[in-house]
């Protein structure tokens, strides 16, 4: 197995996984979509709320701001010596406390204080409701671990996604440079270059293969290259993309050991 | 209502950056080049930006705060 990464940004990962076949590719997906845990609100206390907002909405949109999540710091609740009544360390608080004054205000996902100061909103500017004059709410909230497959809330990933790598071919022989394919191609890969058809940025290629259909000459072939994917990971903010990658691996081992483990004790 | 915090579809945060899209398009850019500025690619994301509605501010002219003080 070879990776290669391509573009890393705070929030986005883009990478090559070599030698690994597609079910590979589908499980380490699927492990960081539904398995990997991820800090969120779960469960909210509304003390006073005379916002025209109703107390679920309120509760619905906490749960969906994303947290930042230190995952040796908590445990999951199933897992947890308290046996998932919630403590210290499989739980934490946050409050939000907010008066408008005489002119109305908007309430920011940066107004919900934390009790741990690692387990704050990912992004302070996600607008949770806005007061107007003299409303009020004071709310407590309490985060968890948890999986994806438990609540998409829970997700560290917005959208993990991998395609084949593309190769596009273009037979010199064949090739009459007429340019029909340089118009059709939707991802701009092919370039009319002086006297020859040049290839560009050929890893955004879609694989729709609408350049083969116009080709009368059948001069060029889009294939994929075998047991390569390439992989589009993108946080919410929650872990940074990288730790989620590598963490999701880390449990597919550990479960598939698991499986395996149980296939050899029959 | 609101801006909903998460695209429907792909659950990529989208409320946080609804206020600056707001006013560029104010200022008369194009949604479609703010959109791609704001690093919302696909098309799940910039439906929820293009299409959304806040009508909070029809909800708060009913609001009843003087009732509250009282009780």
């Amino acid at each position: 197995m070879e990776i290669t990464i391509l573009e890393k940004t705070e929030h986005n990962i883009k990478f090559i996984l070599e030698g690994m076949d597609v079910a590979f590719a589908n499980a380490l997906r699927r492990t960081m979509l539904t398995r990997l845990p991820a800090m969120a609100i779960d469960e909210v206390l509304v003390i006073e709320n005379t916002s025209v907002m109703y107390d679920e909405m309120l509760a619905h949109r906490l749960g969906l701001v994303p947290l930042t999540t230190i995952l040796e710091d908590y445990n999951l609740p199933d897992k947890c010596d308290c046996e998932g009544k919630g403590c210290s360390l499989c739980q934490c608080t946050l409050t939000l406390e907010k008066e408008a004054g005489d002119e109305e205000i908007m309430v920011f996902s940066r107004d919900l204080s934390s009790q741990d100061p690692k387990v704050v909103p990912a992004s302070g500017d996600i607008p949770l409701v806005k007061l107007a004059p003299h409303q009020r709410i004071i709310i407590e909230a309490y985060a968890r671990l948890g999986r994806g497959v438990e609540n998409a809330k829970f997700q560290p990933v917005a959208t993990v996604a991998y395609k084949y790598v593309p190769l596009v071919t273009v037979d010199k022989s064949k090739c009459t440079l007429c340019g029909d394919c340089v118009e059709v191609c939707p991802k701009k890969i092919l370039r009319l270059n002086g006297n020859t058809l040049a290839t560009q940025n050929t890893l955004d290629c879609s694989l729709c293969e609408a350049c083969v259909e116009e080709c009368e000459a059948g001069a060029i072939t889009i294939d994929s290259k075998p047991d390569s994917f390439l992989f589009k990971v993108e946080s919410t903010g929650s872990l940074p993309p990288e730790e989620i990658v590598v963490k999701s691996a880390e449990l597919l081992k550990e479960r598939v050991q698991v499986a395996l483990d149980f296939a050899n004790s029959l | 209502m609101i801006i909903p915090v998460r695209c429907f579809t792909c659950g990529k945060v989208i409320a946080d950056k609804y206020e600056q899209f707001k006013r560029e398009v104010r200022q008369g850019d194009d949604p479609a080049v703010v959109l791609d500025r704001l690093g919302y690619n696909r098309y799940c994301c910039r439906r929820m930006l293009l299409s959304h509605i806040d009508i909070i501010d029809n909800f708060m002219a009913f609001a009843t705060t003087e009732g509250v003080e009282q009780r």
